[in-house]
């Protein structure tokens, strides 16, 4: 019982760890062909907290909506010219300065973590640690970005971390179905916001 | 037939089948103007769950639609409200001959009131924002029409949007713990928090407003109008829902304060901010947030006047912000950069347009005899009575955008008489394109229509206003 107990705890902070990993890749990688790839790796970490709280087929479908949002942006920028970031023209993006907001992030959220958890009994350390994680990363990124496709993966991310708390809180299948739409819209908001200025005006 | 099928399926379809008609004729507004006529007549006259029979026909609208376990209510005390949603939706569409909006405005704008509707109707009614930002999604073409480049303002408003959502989501679950135990303060302090930094976010109050003077500059006026129509009013219904639901928040004095002080400041702020503002659309928005505020003042007046005021100070609003969205819309069209400065000519090629804007204006700031004086008025008398503070706020915000329309009219109007330089008058060459608008035979059923019922709703407000009480009783437990 022991030795399962410190398993599940050991397994938690993998998860944790490679969630700030893929969040961290998520902010400072210029490349968006890697911001995908970990954006995906993200929605499975995502996915991994989520199912202890739901039935695993209603889990899928939120990694399901992750990967698609992700496939919707790829399929964007696969048909746009590559552009160079402009991000670093307007904000603080030197990676010293990215790795130290994201420890303060990843510091709150372990600070914060088992105060949350033991207030609100229903959701696990591991769940409240993720899902606050990303919910900090997700708002560092949306701060910090000035274009679309940056600002999208971040609202996806915070988005993404609060469906891990929601999850433990509530499991009603409209809600799976509505936050899947809603994580699909706004990867075909953002899609369009990048696509925009290339489409042809209408009168 | 299902009441939901009717006024959010059966909309929400027409529009999605609409953005696929290619041509650019007026058949879609046709269509739209008609369908919407149509629903605010039934929403008016036929009663939801009564069997009705015309000749050997017999028919019932239900007021339920289940679905994914849970359903879309709507029944015979939501009729009123969806009557005057359908009725503006119809002047939205009607405003575009005048204003001309991005083409797919039409279409996408009846998917937006259908998903705004599905968010009054959705129960339990604490998923409503996530329609609402999905609403909100559906208007992003618009934002950010076809070969324009995103501008900042689009993504931060899109972004303030989607945050609200966790707030008010986990508002939900903790309510059903004060719910529990009510005595628990820390609980209770907790969910008002959540509750107040959701509804921040979405009403754009201040400090999360900054997308509105944004958004200003970088759309088309008729559609921020149209956004800031119907997304502060629909996200207000929904919250007044929570204290119609929730017995600690209705009977919580301090709450009522918190929505005074916020009302309040909202009004000060965005009065002075539309005074010494320069860009007209930012005016527009800076008015529509001062509506937000009176709303919001409005309904801390608490219990049944509470609700009674906020639904009276809202149909002069709303038609102030159309009046105000159309008459930009027309002048977009003309001078799209909105400086003051440059809109010196304005009159002289859009004279009733100008009318519209200015008369639009004065209501919003609630001067005598336009639409928002009667309410706001009856506003001011109770306030005086326990919180003068909140009633002297609220007049200098008032104020102050009325002064707004004083620039606006003092930058307009000396430029129509032609100054004499030496002996001869200069005359500039007539541009065949900024022909006046006077001789547009819809210009001049905008003027009068605005005009007809910004004064009827100043001059007769007992019969403007009759419907109110009808309104109010979707809350039974703020209103009984």
């Amino acid at each position: 019982m022991l030795l399962a107990d410190s398993m599940e705890g050991f397994l938690g902070f993998v998860i944790l760890l490679l969630l700030f990993a893929a969040a961290l890749t998520l902010l400072m990688n210029r490349d968006w062909r890697w911001t995908l790839a970990a954006l995906a790796i993200q929605y499975f970490l995502a996915f991994l907290l989520i199912t202890p709280s739901w039935p695993l087929e209603l889990a899928a479908v939120k990694l399901v909506a992750g990967w698609m949002a992700g496939a919707v942006l790829g399929l964007t920028r696969l048909n746009l010219a590559e552009q160079p970031d402009e991000d670093g023209k307007r904000l603080p993006t030197t990676p010293a300065f990215l790795i130290l907001a994201s420890a303060l992030v990843l510091l709150v959220v372990l600070g914060a973590g088992p105060a949350l958890s033991s207030w609100a009994r229903q959701i696990s350390v591991d769940q409240v640690s993720g899902g606050l994680l990303l919910v900090g990363m997700g708002l560092l990124q949306v701060g910090l970005s000035s274009n679309s496709f940056r600002g999208i993966i971040g609202l996806l991310t915070l988005l993404s971390g609060f469906e891990i708390l929601y999850a433990a809180v509530e499991a009603s299948l409209l809600v799976a179905a509505l936050l899947g739409i809603l994580n699909l819209g706004i990867a075909l908001a953002g899609s369009y916001l990048m696509l925009a200025p290339v489409l042809e005006p209408r009168e | 037939m299902s009441s939901a099928i009717l006024w959010i399926v059966f909309p929400g379809m027409l529009g999605l089948g609409l953005l696929f008609y290619r041509r650019a004729d007026r058949f879609p507004l046709a269509v739209v103007a008609l369908t919407c006529l149509f629903l605010t007549w039934i929403a008016w006259q036929f009663p939801i769950d009564v069997v009705l029979t015309v000749g050997p026909f017999s028919f019932e609208i239900f007021p339920s639609l289940s679905f994914f376990g849970r359903s879309l209510t709507l029944s015979n005390v939501n009729r009123p409200l969806l009557s005057l949603v359908y009725f503006f939706q119809t002047l939205w569409v009607l405003g575009t001959v005048i204003a001309k909006p991005p083409r797919l405005f039409v279409p996408i704008s009846l998917v937006c009131v259908s998903l705004f509707v599905a968010a009054l109707s959705v129960d339990p009614f604490l998923y409503a924002p996530i329609f609402i930002v999905l609403a909100v999604l559906v208007l992003i073409p618009l934002l950010v029409p076809p070969g324009e480049s995103a501008g900042p303002g689009a993504l931060r408003f899109l972004i303030f949007q989607i945050i609200a959502v966790p707030f008010i989501l986990f508002t939900g679950w903790i309510l059903t713990g004060v719910e529990a135990s009510p005595g628990n303060l820390t609980l209770t302090l907790r969910s008002g928090l959540l509750l107040l930094m959701g509804f921040t976010f979405l009403l754009a109050l201040f400090p999360f407003h900054s997308w509105i003077p944004m958004l200003a500059r970088e759309s088309h006026p008729y559609v921020l109008g149209f956004l800031l129509f119907f997304l502060p009013t629909i996200t207000m219904i929904f919250a007044i829902s929570f204290f119609d639901r929730y017995a600690w928040l209705r009977e919580s004095e301090f709450i009522y304060q918190i929505v005074a002080l916020i009302g309040s400041l909202s009004i000060l702020l965005s009065g002075l901010w539309a005074f010494v503002e320069r860009h007209l659309a930012r005016v527009l928005g800076f008015a529509a947030m001062l509506g937000v505020g009176f709303s919001l003042l409005g309904f801390s007046l608490t219990g049944a006047d509470g609700v009674q005021i906020f639904f009276a100070l809202l149909l002069p609003q709303l038609l102030g912000l159309w009046t105000m969205a159309v008459a930009l819309g027309a002048l977009w069209r003309k001078e799209s950069e909105f400086n003051l400065k440059k809109l010196g000519n304005m009159f002289n090629s859009s004279p009733l347009a100008v009318c519209g804007l200015l008369l639009a204006v004065f209501s919003l700031a609630g001067i005598p005899s336009l639409g928002s004086f009667p309410p706001r008025l009856a506003l001011f008398t109770k306030l005086a009575a326990g919180s003068t503070w909140a009633a002297v706020v609220a007049l200098v915000g008032c104020l102050a955008l009325a002064g707004a329309g004083v620039k606006i009219v003092s930058t307009i109007l000396p430029k129509t008489g032609r100054k004499q330089s030496g002996w001869v008058e200069e005359v500039e060459p007539i541009d065949s394109e900024t022909k006046s608008d006077l001789s547009d035979p819809y210009a001049w059923m905008f003027v009068v229509i605005s005009g007809f019922g910004l004064l009827g709703l100043g001059l007769f407000s007992r019969l403007f206003l009759a419907g109110v009480p009808s309104l109010a009783a979707m809350f039974p437990l703020l209103f009984p």
